[in-house]
């Protein structure tokens, strides 16, 4: 055990932090620190220098695209945990958090929890006095005649009351009506069960501390995921140890094969706990690993020989009065474990010898700070433990832990530390160096001396978004680095760091920080899903980590890195990640750019444009990356939304639009240059992966699916195959927009030159004996049910027919002048009406269909329908004057219509098949285009 | 490269050079870009700040340096705009982004890097020391002393207004790095000295020179280690400049300073070095045994306590010889020391020689006690048995000898390496068996007698 000859300089300040500034967003780079003489270089008078950060680490370069998983999917259904959605204020999350980010507005939405409680529940809300007033409300809609008036009111006339007030909700300008006033100031004391005061309180409390961990949740800190290395290197089997079920309450012990991509090896061993895993933490001692397992109120520990495949053997559990929150395995002495609770007590566990309380004190050591939160773990002496608090650590031996001990880590001047910075994971590093420790806090890690207390060997501000929650160590031999993983919750982060030295040579950061891919990065390598599934997928991989494990594996030379991740729903993704021994010294790997042929086309990735020219979609980005900063608020840009549905149409419709902004760091969304492909083996996986899922959770993406009707069964193959031929339409539409593209404007019009109005299919002529009903069936069934309309509408085909060709003549002519009027009569009243028209912003749709029917059976690619054609005339203010309506109404009516048309087109439908929108012939086409140039919002600074 | 630094050349020079002009000339500029227009404008422009930043983090941290240099670019326009109030503004990103940038990127230069740097000091007043601190590290680290040198002078000369707390202390580390390289060249001129002594010439102007560079060095190094601090390598290379002009107890007083005052962190090594400025002094043992006695009880893992222990061994007073024994106790007590074989054997002779004296049983038993319950575990158990005989024969040897006397011939390990020992007819292991079944009754005594438990 060598102590470094000189350490890096470094002022030594006691007292409380100074320093305040927050999380900084590049805090971490550029700084070397400090310097420090080397030794002698080559000749005497040669000195050289090594930089406290920023020396030559090792290279490793990730091995796939993303994160492969390593497990199916866990055939129970995973319950998504709360989201800020849950339980904060709708109205608010829009706005109002847009504006500051520090003090944004977070209402809890407690009279919605309230009422959940209340519908949900309504025996135990309610339950003895509604049984009793049973007979005393009435909820018929007839007026109650005299006798029974006496003693029974009519509700109806509340709940109307009530509805009218929920459609007001976010009006400013609302009152509450005066009978829901005396109603609730008639009740409020005897109808409720639970007295609603206390009731209240109750719902408050437990929305704060959902709140709370919603923010932040310390109980998975040290992370629910451990690897068990083979005892014998050359063997590569070893054992994953993870949560699993939906209630994540079984302990599964997984041998894994590592190979190119590791994969399981038989079927695990599993064991049904009483609680919800928080953490699972491992050590090997004499050969034989002891895992350690923390729940709430429960902490177990079971031992696994060091033999492949020998059965892990569970010893011994305690049960804890108040939740434990840290359970760690002594490295030295087997079966000896660490064990804290929110009490402020830790305990040495031993399997022979049962607890021992060092210490109990529920106030922090350093100063005040609220957190119950307590850690401990053990040092290079095995008799002495540290312990920590969200203040600093301290060191106790077990012998005399009264007298005995010496404070480690203090957040203060003496660290360096900034005003505000807590302690978030303590971590022996003892396999790298027997008297280091890691310290993480909010904005930076620490490796910390044992032997010279409070002044850390190493500081860098790691500027992740999450505070690192679990942290996994892999030492390097002599000569070499030791690698640091660093995990994040909620974000996913991980985080590779290298160090050195301890002993001979002080401790150095060397390398750049790299970050790993992460559980969501390999949603753009899954093949191509529905919207909905998409979301759903995207729901479950955007769950947060719970655990973390690595691995070092050598394999003929080449030496890899393996990275365990696991998320709340219980998947376990890994990565590897190969060690490049000569470094090329030309342009590193990560800048090559390659298109992204594996990018969902759903969500179209931006990084195959410049980075340049994303500018829309920076700004897109941009408010991701606010919302997501602020780490709970979704904004969404409504405004630029609708832009979006208007340029990309193949998105309308689709909430996936919306779902996606609420996901963090979504990485596909990045212009980053794309990764390569993932490796056929890689895909397979996710393929597999995918299968798994939709398996497992079958009936819960068939719940939240839309109402659909599959087209294959509706048509058979010979009626779809009809107009398959390129039909002269069809050439006429190629030619037309060859033209437009050669001459560089745009189409203004779909319709073909020919003096012909396009083949109208033919409605099958109505049988004789045909009742109105079901002839307007027959048409609405092939799609002609606006023309059934018409002829109901006492018009005539001939009339129809010359109608239509008097207006084609006349927007042809029109089409030289341009004008707005071109397709009516020139007529005053008609142009303002018109331009009120354009104002509703997309095309009406072929008012002849109806929102619930399935799509008529015309091909995908169809030609100008013909029925669009009449819309106009349907919509033009001579027909509907030509059909008696009275002016006033007309406009009602065309809005109706208008309102008909927005309805979004089948959800079910992929959106390739869109492709045939653009082609949707209108004649306001043009108009929009002319009366209603695009409004853009300026944007400064680009 | 050349282009990217261009451009970042013209970038940066373009806002210094346009907000003088936005003045008089505000209105051609169009009412877009009048600070009253929006907040909302405002707002978009600090979070497409953000997100290019953003984008840039995530370039880096995948060692994307090519592509966090374009992005590099775009940010330099948040320089133009810089109302922030923020502790850490766009000014400071750009300079850590930039130097991390030009320290990765495969085709960056020293020139890019100096010229880069030196744009990123006239960006910020408050930071300039810190720019410059920084620089001259990076110099260092490619070794460019003599560039460092001049940044640093440079730097110690920069006055502006009333400086900071902060300001103050990178001065003095301006200062003492300075003083550092003050010294590099004084031991270089030396060492021409003594090298021309030997040839028998002498040169005035090297030696002069030589005590200029003493004085200049002296003096900033003395400034800095008065601060608390750890100041390792400032301290060594005073000490050794004081030594070299024979002012010995002005050494020794810094050194004591750097040791025992209470301010300073209680680091090891000005224990180590005060050790070793009194060993080299031929002071009396004693105070050498006083110096280690303060480290040992600090960090009783030092590795200085083998020697400690050699010393209190070699002394004839018991109580010394008593700490001794305590002191290789307390050191294998450690993880890192598990496998020393030198503590071991240590250990193993100091044992042996009070088995076979048959006095002092009892420091052995005082030791013993609160160890007996987790030492057989920790350092005796069967699979540690193994392991060591496989690894380490000699290592075996020296534990086997401590376990057969602490825990009796029936222990698991001595058990274990004896048979082992015996099977592969070493002759050593044969003496220690003997050793340690003629003394078997010891092992009763140390532990109690009653206390059966011990056997693991």
């Amino acid at each position: 055990m060598e102590f470094p000859p000189a350490l890096f300089p470094s002022y030594f300040i006691a007292g409380p932090p100074r320093e305040e500034r927050g999380p900084a967003p590049a805090a971490g780079w550029g700084e070397h620190g400090q310097v420090l003489e080397a030794g002698p270089g080559r000749r005497q008078a040669e000195r050289t220098f090594v930089p406290r950060r920023g020396g030559t680490g090792e290279s490793w370069e990730p091995a796939d695209a993303a994160a492969v998983p390593l497990l199916p999917p866990s055939a129970s259904c995973w319950v998504p945990s709360l989201t800020p959605q849950d339980i904060l204020y709708h109205g608010l999350l829009r706005r109002k958090v847009r504006a500051g980010r520090g003090g944004a507005v977070r209402a809890l939405d407690f009279t919605k929890q309230l009422s959940h409680f209340f519908v949900d529940h309504p025996e135990d809300a309610f339950g003895s006095l509604g049984q009793l007033l049973h007979k005393n409300f009435y909820l018929g809609n007839s007026r109650l005649k005299k006798p029974a008036r006496d003693n029974t009111i009519r509700m109806t006339a509340l709940m109307e009351e009530i509805e009218r007030l929920e459609a007001r909700r976010g009006c400013p300008r609302r009152y509450l009506a005066s009978r829901l006033r005396w109603f609730s100031h008639l009740c409020r004391d005897w109808l409720f069960e639970v007295p609603l005061g206390l009731l209240g309180d109750c719902v408050h409390e437990e929305l704060l501390l959902q709140w709370a961990s919603l923010l932040f949740d310390d109980s998975l800190t040290g992370g629910a995921l451990a690897w068990l290395p083979p005892e014998d290197p050359g063997t590569h089997t070893g054992c994953l140890v993870y949560p699993g079920g939906q209630a994540m309450n079984h302990l599964y012990f997984q041998d894994v094969v590592l190979e190119e991509l590791p994969c399981t090896h038989g079927s695990p061993t599993r064991f049904e706990l009483n609680g919800h895993i928080r953490q699972v933490a491992a050590a090997r001692v004499d050969g034989e690993d002891f895992v350690g397992v923390r729940s709430d109120y429960h902490c177990g520990v079971w031992r696994v020989p060091g033999r492949v495949g020998a059965a892990p053997t569970p010893l011994q559990v305690i049960r804890t009065s108040v939740p434990a929150s840290c359970l760690t395995v002594s490295p030295h002495l087997p079966g000896e474990l660490a064990v804290c609770t929110q009490s402020g007590a830790v305990y040495l566990w031993s399997i022979e010898t049962g607890l021992q309380r060092l210490r109990h004190d529920p106030q922090t050591m350093f100063f005040r700070d609220h957190s119950p939160w307590r850690w401990s773990d053990f040092t290079a002496h095995p008799r002495v433990l540290s312990c920590a608090d969200r203040t600093g650590l301290q060191c106790l031996d077990a012998r005399a832990p009264e007298r005995c001990h010496f404070d480690l880590f203090k957040v203060g001047e003496e660290a360096g530390c900034q005003q505000g910075e807590r302690v978030v994971l303590p971590m022996y590093l003892g396999r790298a160096h027997p008297s280091q420790h890691l310290v993480t806090t909010q904005f930076s890690v620490y490796v910390l001396d044992e032997r010279l207390p409070l002044v850390p060997m190493l500081k860098w501000v790691h500027m992740m978004k999450a505070p690192p929650l679990f942290a996994h160590l892999m030492p390097g031999g002599p000569g070499r680095s030791h690698k640091l993983v660093l995990g994040a919750s909620r974000t996913q982060e991980l985080l590779l760091l290298q160090y050195q030295g301890g002993s001979q040579s002080a401790c150095q950061l060397v390398g750049s920080p790299q970050k790993l891919h992460s559980i969501t990065s390999c949603l753009q390598h899954l093949p191509t899903q529905l919207p909905h599934r998409h979301r759903l997928l995207q729901q479950r991989l955007a769950a947060p980590a719970a655990g973390l494990a690595a691995t070092l594996q050598e394999d003929r030379l080449q030496e890899s890195l393996l990275v365990f991740q696991l998320s709340e729903a219980g998947d376990v993704f890994c990565q590897r990640l190969t060690h490049e021994v000569a470094q090329p010294p030309a342009v590193s790997s990560g800048d090559e750019v390659a298109p992204a042929p594996g990018s969902s086309p759903l969500f179209e990735s931006p990084s195959s444009r410049p980075p340049g020219l994303g500018r829309e979609e920076e700004e897109e980005e941009e408010e991701e990356q606010t919302f997501y900063l602020s780490n709970l608020e979704v904004i969404i840009n409504e405004e630029e939304e609708e832009e979006e549905e208007e340029e990309e149409e193949e998105e309308v419709g689709t909430p996936a639009t919306l779902e996606e902004a609420e996901l963090p760091q979504e990485p596909c969304a990045s212009p980053q240059p794309a990764l390569a492909l993932p490796s056929p083996a890689a895909a397979l996986r996710y393929r597999r992966w995918l299968k798994g899922l939709s398996k497992g959770c079958g009936d819960r993406p068939r719940q939240s699916r839309p109402f659909t009707v599959s087209q294959k069964r509706l048509f058979t193959r010979k009626e779809l195959e009809g107009p398959a031929g390129p039909s002269p339409l069809h050439g006429q539409a190629r030619r037309q927009l060859r033209q437009a593209m050669r001459e560089g404007v745009r189409i203004q019009r779909w319709d073909p030159p020919a003096p012909q109005p396009p083949a109208l299919p033919q409605p099958p002529e109505p049988a004789a004996g045909l009742d109105p009903l079901s002839a307007r069936l027959t048409a609405t069934w092939s799609g002609e049910w606006g023309q059934w309309w018409e002829e109901r509408t006492s018009f005539s085909r001939a009339q129809r027919q010359r109608a239509l060709r008097e207006r084609r003549r006349r927007q042809k002519r029109a089409r030289g002048r341009c004008s707005l009027s071109a397709s009516f009569t020139s007529s005053l009243t008609y142009q303002s009406e018109l331009s009120e028209l354009s104002d509703v912003p997309p095309p009406p749709l072929s008012p002849d269909r109806p929102p619930v029917l399935p799509r008529e059976g015309s091909p995908p690619c169809s030609s100008p329908r013909p029925s669009s054609v009449l819309e106009d005339t349907l919509l033009s203010s001579q027909s509907l004057r030509g059909r008696g309506i009275p002016k006033e109404r007309r406009k009602t009516l065309r809005d109706y219509l208008a309102v008909w048309a927005e309805d979004p087109p089948e959800p079910a439908e992929p959106p390739s098949s869109q492709a045939s929108q653009p082609c949707i012939p209108s004649s306001q086409s043009q108009l929009s285009s002319a009366s209603q140039p695009r409004r853009k919002r300026p944007r400064m600074g680009f | 490269m050349d282009s990217f630094l261009e451009e970042e050349a013209a970038a940066t020079a373009v806002p210094a050079k346009r907000r003088p002009a936005a003045q008089p000339g505000s209105a051609l500029l169009p009412a877009l870009h009048l600070p009253a227009s929006s907040s909302e404008q405002h707002l978009n422009f600090r979070s497409s700040k953000e997100a290019c930043l953003s984008y840039i983090q995530d370039a880096m941290l995948q060692k994307q340096w090519k592509r966090a240099a374009e992005f590099l670019t775009f940010y330099v326009e948040a320089l133009e705009k810089d109302y922030s109030r923020e502790h850490t503004g766009p000014s400071e990103m750009i300079w850590r982004i930039g130097t991390e940038i030009l320290c990765h990127h495969s085709r960056s230069s020293m020139k890019e890097f100096n010229s880069f740097i030196e744009q990123m000091k006239t960006l910020g007043v408050k930071r300039y020391l810190k720019v410059c601190l920084e620089h001259a590290f990076r110099l260092l680290c490619n070794g460019l002393i003599d560039e460092a040198y001049q940044i640093l002078s440079v730097a110690e000369s920069w006055r502006f207004g009333e400086q900071t707390a902060i300001q103050d202390k990178e001065m003095r580390l301006i200062q003492a790095y300075k003083g550092l390289l003050d010294y590099y060249s004084w031991s270089k001129q030396k060492n021409i000295l003594l090298e021309n002594e030997q040839d028998g010439s002498e040169d005035l102007s090297v030696e002069q020179e030589m005590h200029s560079c003493f004085r200049k060095a002296a003096v900033s190094l003395k400034e800095i280690i008065k601060m608390p601090g750890v100041w390792d390598q400032f301290v060594k290379c005073y000490v050794d400049l004081l030594e070299f002009y024979g002012d010995h107890n002005e050494a020794r007083q810094v050194l004591n300073e750097y040791a025992y005052n209470s301010k300073f962190p209680a680091n090891p090594n000005a224990h180590v070095y005060l050790y070793q400025f009194l060993k080299r002094h031929g002071e009396p043992r004693k105070s050498l045994i006083s110096a280690l006695k303060i480290l040992h009880d600090i960090v009783p893992s030092h590795e200085l306590m083998i020697d400690f222990n050699a010393m209190l061994q070699k002394s004839k007073k018991r109580k010394k010889r008593r700490l001794g024994l305590e002191v290789i106790f307390a050191a294998l007590d450690y993880a890192g020391w598990k496998e020393n074989v030198k503590a071991w054997n240590c250990l193993a002779r100091q044992v042996k020689q009070i088995v076979i004296s048959g006095k002092h049983l009892d420091w052995i038993k005082e030791e013993w006690n609160s160890r007996k319950d987790w030492w057989p575990a920790f350092h005796f158990s069967h699979y540690l048995a193994k392991r060591n005989w496989q690894e380490n024969e000699s290592l075996s040897c020296e534990k086997a000898l401590v376990a057969g006397i602490l825990l009796g011939k029936d222990c698991k390990y001595f058990k274990y390496v004896s048979h082992q020992g015996c099977k592969a007819r070493v002759k050593r292991f044969r003496i220690l068996k003997k050793f340690v079944n003629k003394h078997n009754p010891v092992y009763l005594r140390i532990s109690g007698l009653s206390d059966s438990s011990v056997q693991p």
